[in-house]
C-alpha cells in the first residue's frame, strides 16, 4: 500500500478540447512509480457546453484515483479544489474600448475633482493662505495653485506606488491588493456555485 | 455674563470636539498615514506623524480663524502648495481605491496587465482639470 499526498493547484488554464489530468491540477508526492501511474488519469475532456469555468473538487480526483488502484492512500493539503478557466479563443483587446475608458477616465478625473475644489471652497483658503504668508491680496494665487495641481498626480501616484513602469518598492501596491482581493471573491463565488458537490436542491433529480 | 462665556466656551469646545473626531475617523478609513509609513519604512514613528496631523490641524484652525500676516517671502508658497496637492492626491485615490471601480473596469474590458494606463489616465485627468480650473476657470 502507497501513501501519496495531493496538493490541488487553485487556478489553472485549458483550452477547448483539451484533455484535463491530474497532473494539469494537481501535484502529487509519494512513491515514482505510484505518481506516474496516478499523473496520467483523464479527469474530464473539456466541452463547448462547459462555458468557461470548470470546478473540479477534490473528491472527484479521489474518486478517480481509487478507480484504478483502490489500495492507494491518499492524504490532500491545500485547496479543496481547483478552478479551470477555459480559453476558447484567445480574447483580443479591443483598442477602441480602451481608448474609450481612458477618455471617460481623464475626463470623469478632472470634472470630479475641479467639483470637489468648488464644492470646498478651495480657491478662497487658496487665497487666504496666500495672504496670511505673504500680507498681500491676490485673486489668482497661481504660486500655490500649480504646484498643488502637480502634487495632486504625485500624491495619487504615491499611493499607487507606480511611475509607470517603475516602482517604489517590493511591496504590492494597494490596487494590487483590491485586485487580488476581488479575484479571490469572484473564485469563491464560482467554487460555491458552479461546484455540482457543493449545492444539492431539494428538485435536483 | 459668566453664564454666557461659560456656555460659549462649552458650545466651542464641543464643535472641536466633534469636529476633530470626525477629521481624524476620515484620516483612519482612508489609510493614508499607514500608506506612508509603508512607503518610507518608518512604522515606528507613527506616533510622530500622529502628533504632526494635529499639529497641522491646530494651527491652520487657528491661523484660518484670525486675520494673521506673517509677512514671508512668496517662493515658501511653492513647498506649502506642493504639499498640500501631494496631500489631497493621496486622499483622492484612497477614494478611488475605496470605491473599487477599477478591478471591475479592467475585468470588463479584459486588460488587467494594462490597468497602469488607466490609472495614468486619472492621475493626468486630475492634473488637468486642477489647472484648467485655476488658470482659465475662475476667470470665466
Amino acid at each position: 500500500m502507497a501513501v501519496v499526498y495531493i496538493r490541488m493547484r487553485n487556478r489553472v488554464q485549458a483550452k477547448g478540447n483539451q484533455t484535463v489530468r491530474i497532473k494539469d491540477i494537481a501535484r502529487i508526492i509519494g512513491p515514482e512509480e505510484v505518481i506516474t501511474k496516478i499523473e496520467e488519469i483523464i479527469l474530464l475532456t473539456v466541452k463547448k457546453e462547459d462555458k468557461n469555468i470548470i470546478v473540479i473538487d477534490l473528491a472527484q480526483v479521489i474518486m478517480a484515483i481509487r478507480k484504478v488502484d483502490p489500495t492507494i492512500e491518499v492524504e490532500t493539503f491545500g485547496p479543496s479544489q481547483t478552478i479551470i478557466e477555459i480559453i476558447l479563443s484567445k480574447k483580443k483587446m479591443s483598442y477602441l474600448s480602451f481608448a474609450l475608458v481612458w477618455f471617460l477616465l481623464f475626463v470623469g478625473g478632472g470634472m470630479t475633482i475641479m467639483n470637489f475644489h468648488v464644492d470646498v471652497s478651495m480657491g478662497e483658503v487658496h487665497q487666504k493662505i496666500f495672504t496670511i504668508i505673504t500680507g498681500k491680496v491676490e485673486d489668482k494665487p497661481l504660486l500655490i495653485q500649480i504646484p498643488y495641481s502637480f502634487g495632486l498626480g504625485m500624491g495619487m501616484i504615491l499611493f499607487f506606488n507606480h511611475f509607470f513602469k517603475k516602482r517604489f518598492n517590493e511591496e504590492p501596491s494597494p490596487l494590487e491588493v483590491e485586485m487580488f482581493n476581488y479575484q479571490q471573491d469572484l473564485d469563491r463565488y464560482v467554487i460555491m456555485n458552479e461546484n455540482k458537490e457543493n449545492v444539492r436542491h431539494l428538485d435536483d433529480r | 455674563m459668566t453664564g454666557k462665556i461659560i456656555f460659549g466656551i462649552f458650545v466651542g469646545l464641543a464643535g472641536g470636539f466633534a469636529t476633530g473626531a470626525g477629521f481624524v475617523a476620515f484620516l483612519t478609513v482612508l489609510g493614508v498615514i499607514p500608506r506612508l509609513t509603508q512607503l518610507t519604512k518608518t512604522m515606528k514613528m507613527i506616533h510622530y506623524y500622529e502628533g504632526a496631523i494635529i499639529a497641522g490641524v491646530v494651527a491652520g484652525t487657528w491661523l484660518g480663524l484670525q486675520e494673521t500676516e506673517l509677512s514671508l517671502p512668496h517662493f515658501l508658497l511653492i513647498p506649502i502648495g506642493l504639499a498640500d496637492g501631494i496631500f489631497n492626491g493621496m486622499l483622492a485615490a484612497a477614494l478611488t481605491e475605496v470605491l473599487n471601480v477599477f478591478p471591475v473596469l479592467s475585468k470588463r474590458i479584459g486588460i488587467q496587465e494594462k490597468i497602469i494606463y488607466l490609472l495614468m489616465a486619472l492621475v493626468l485627468g486630475k492634473i488637468a482639470g486642477s489647472l484648467f480650473q485655476w488658470i482659465y476657470f475662475v476667470d470665466l
